[in-house]
């Protein structure tokens, strides 16, 4: 539905974009996986309409998006991430003139406001300033205030920063409702949780360049090892530490060491080493690595620096 | 008291990182202070009016009468005029009949009639007769003293005449010239000199009432110039504005209309950069909506703000102080509009020029006291040096003030205020044009 070819944005000398290639199914739930600066609004400004590339093409539909042209952008729908509403006006007035901007009037309009309104639980404050509303409240309104036109396609640019634990699974709860129900969403996040927990699809985004694509197994299937073992760092388990070295990569995290097995190293030959050393199996948990190990490996920085 | 330092370093720092603070607490103050200081004729060694356009039309062939003349033409802080040009640009005298027309249609605001009978025929005296259209409270009353010292520095010349004339009359030309040769020669007597050339001064009016001129010009001497008053009878004639209601509200309220529509327009300057900063041009402009639409809405919206803001403030000056707004409301509303839609555009230029609010708002405080300044919106500005009046003709302030003072104190009609109306929207044109083509290059899309 989706397609980007060799997409390149620069900034004067600063190339946000590098040469970007995606292609995003109906129906999708894409995650846009990278750090601050990695060039994930970039890429959706571009697909709105708001910038033009310097080079390559992005079809939506088989038709083009431009920056001149507005008739692609009727089905679509932008989350900025900023909070984009009128603080001083009511709920309902903001999702008034949104709607009005994308041509509906009237009962059409109306419903679709107390549709949108009920399903982030804004009913019972529609009236109120949005001013007066908590940084979650405002978030949930920011997400239909791009829906009430129905897009096909959703582009969720960090659409939970700031928000609480209650508000972030409300807005994760609606968004996969819209996606069973047909919606093709792109969401753009740091939080590798939020793109394990939604995404069905994750790139991994970073200086402007795509550095893995697929889903979360392809893409974790991608690091040398499978599991990541850690336990706590105590002069007991030091001995083991420095001999694990060898079998693969070994990492001091605070007060805990994490070992990620070499392929050739297997689970048993570790527990044999411990118990060699007289160490308790209990000391040990066993975890599946994390996307975030995942954008170690890849670019040797952390998604959170 | 550590503290106390810690945290003023902490305002400094600010405040140095802030250009628009730092150039509105240095060069604001630096650029009113010239201005004040241009009209107040500071370091200039004649204060006062400069160029105001004076209609002189001498229908007496006295000698003197030109010696006036002359001297209106020696004085700084007017321009006189005795001529006419005639559409195929040639010239001739003006005459009394031109001048009230002249007035109306504001080529100048004051004349001056030198009338054949400037000297009395019957008793001792003079005559003279000044048109005006007082629209400015100061200025009037200023160009009244400068014409009363310039006519009364003259008037010893003339009154002589009109001395001579009176006992010519009385005395008869023989015993006229009789009494002035015994004179001349009494006065020889006493003071020296020739006794031809003095018979001969004392025809021509120089009874040495001059001296007396010159101190009263000086003014040294009240007396003298309450003696002239006595003998020299000026008539006034208000061309314009003589059945506004409420004269004096109706001069100064387009002074304050300007004060508001200029607030209006720090403020449209400032409400853009608010829309950037929440990211809503990214959520419009998402949308079916272009810049155009983002821009000229906003333009709009400025427009009708400022004619409702105007409205509200000429009612109130109904209510008030009885201005008559009604007289002439459909010509009223639409110089508000010309004016508002120049202010508008103005707000947009800032908002399209500045990087930041704080620098939109810094430029605009800036503008607003400069345009209000030496617009006109404080002072008259015939008080300006000529150079600055030249400015003044490139502010809205200058013909917005022109506009409402066409149509509340001079009652003009449609026809009339559109050469003013068409200098705003002008305005309001290429300001936009400019403003137009920054926002599409500029930043604040992005
Ligand atoms: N309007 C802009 N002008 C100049 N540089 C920009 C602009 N917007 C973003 N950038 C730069 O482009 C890079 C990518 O930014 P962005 O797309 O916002 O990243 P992300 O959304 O992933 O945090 C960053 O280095 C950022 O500083
Ligand atoms: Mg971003």
């Amino acid at each position: 539905m989706l397609k980007l070819d060799r997409i390149t944005k620069r900034y004067g000398t600063l190339t946000a974009l590098d040469g970007v290639s995606l292609e995003i199914a109906p129906g999708e739930f894409f995650g846009l996986l990278g750090p601050n600066g990695a060039g994930k609004s970039t890429l959706m400004s571009l697909v709105a309409g708001l910038r033009a590339p310097e080079a390559g093409r992005i079809t939506l539909d088989g038709r083009r998006v431009t920056a001149a042209d507005p008739a692609t952008r009727i089905s679509l729908g932008l989350v900025p991430q900023a909070i984009a509403l009128y603080e001083d006006l009511s709920a309902e007035q903001n999702l008034q003139i949104f709607g009005e901007l994308y041509g509906l009037r009237g009962p059409d309009l109306r419903a679709r406001i107390d549709e949108a309104l009920e399903a982030v639980q804004l009913a019972d404050r529609r009236r109120d300033q949005v001013k007066t509303f908590s940084g979650g409240m405002q978030r949930r309104l920011n997400l239909v205030a791009a829906l009430l036109h129905r897009p096909r396609l959703l582009l969720c640019d960090e659409p939970t920063v700031g928000v609480d634990p209650q508000s972030r699974n409300a807005i994760f709860d609606f968004l996969e409702a819209r996606v069973r129900a047909g919606l093709t969403v792109i969401y753009s996040t740091h939080y590798m949780e939020e793109a394990t927990r939604l995404c069905s699809r994750i790139a991994i985004i970073d200086h402007g360049r795509i550095h893995a694509l697929g889903t979360l197994d392809e893409l974790l299937a991608r690091l040398p090892f499978r599991d990541e073992i850690s336990f706590p760092a105590t002069p007991a388990t030091a001995e083991l530490a420095a001999r694990l070295a060898a079998h693969g990569q070994i990492i001091r995290d605070g007060g805990t060491h994490r070992f990620r097995p070499a392929t050739a190293f297997r689970t048993s030959a570790f527990y044999a080493l411990a118990e060699s050393l007289a160490l308790p199996p209990r000391l040990f948990v066993t975890e599946r690595p994390t996307l975030e190990a995942l954008f170690l490996h890849l670019t040797g920085r952390t998604l959170r620096e | 008291m550590r503290i106390i330092l810690t945290l003023l370093r902490k305002d400094f720092a600010n405040f140095i990182r802030d250009k628009a603070a730092v150039s509105l607490t240095f060069l604001v103050p630096v650029a009113l202070i010239y201005i004040f200081g241009q009209v107040f004729g500071l370091n200039r060694k004649d204060s006062g009016p400069t160029g105001i356009r004076l209609a002189v039309v001498n229908q007496s062939d006295n000698p003197a009468a030109q010696q006036l003349v002359d001297a209106l033409k020696a004085e700084k802080s007017f321009r006189v005029l005795t001529n006419r040009v005639n559409p195929d640009k040639s010239e001739r005298p003006l005459t009394e009949e031109d001048l009230r027309p002249m007035i109306r249609n504001r080529d100048f605001r004051f004349a001056l009639i030198i009338p054949r009978d400037v000297i009395a025929t019957r008793g001792v005296g003079l005559h003279l007769r000044i048109l005006s259209d007082p629209r400015n409270d100061i200025e009037t009353q200023t160009v009244n003293g400068l014409l009363q010292k310039a006519i009364f520095s003259n008037v010893p010349q003339l009154l002589g005449q009109s001395l001579q004339t009176s006992a010519r009359k009385h005395l008869g030309n023989p015993r006229l010239d009789q009494f002035n040769g015994e004179l001349a020669a009494a006065v020889t007597k006493a003071f020296g000199g020739d006794v031809e050339e003095t018979k001969q001064a004392l025809a021509e009016g120089d009874f040495g009432l001059s001296a007396l001129g010159a101190a009263g010009q000086s003014g040294q001497q009240g007396a003298s110039a309450d003696f002239f008053a006595k003998v020299v009878k000026i008539e006034n004639e208000q061309v314009v504005g003589k059945d506004v209601k409420s004269p004096e509200a109706t001069r100064v309220v387009g002074g304050w209309a300007m004060m508001f529509l200029l607030f209006a327009l720090s403020h449209s300057a400032a409400a853009f950069f608010e829309e950037k900063k929440a990211g809503l041009f990214q959520r419009l402009l998402s949308a079916p909506v272009r810049r155009a639409h983002i821009l000229w809405s906003r333009f709009l919206y400025g427009v009708l703000l400022g004619l409702v803001q105007l409205t509200a403030l000429f009612f109130a000056g109904r209510l008030m102080y009885g201005i008559d707004v009604l007289g002439n409301f459909g010509n009223l509303v639409v110089v508000c509009t010309a004016a508002a839609a120049a202010c508008t555009a103005f707000g947009m230029l800032l908002a399209a020029i500045s990087p930041t609010a704080a620098a939109a708002n810094g430029l605009a405080t800036f503008l607003v006291l400069t345009m209000s300044a030496t617009g006109g919106a404080w002072f008259p500005v015939s008080f300006m040096p000529e150079f600055m009046q030249t400015i003044a003709r490139f502010t809205l302030v200058y013909w917005s003030m022109e506009g409402f003072s066409q149509v509340l104190w001079a009652g003009q009609s449609f026809l009339q205020i559109l050469p003013t109306v068409g200098v705003l929207l002008g305005i309001t044109a290429g300001v936009m044009a400019v403003a137009v083509w920054r926002f599409n290059r500029g930043a604040i899309f992005d």
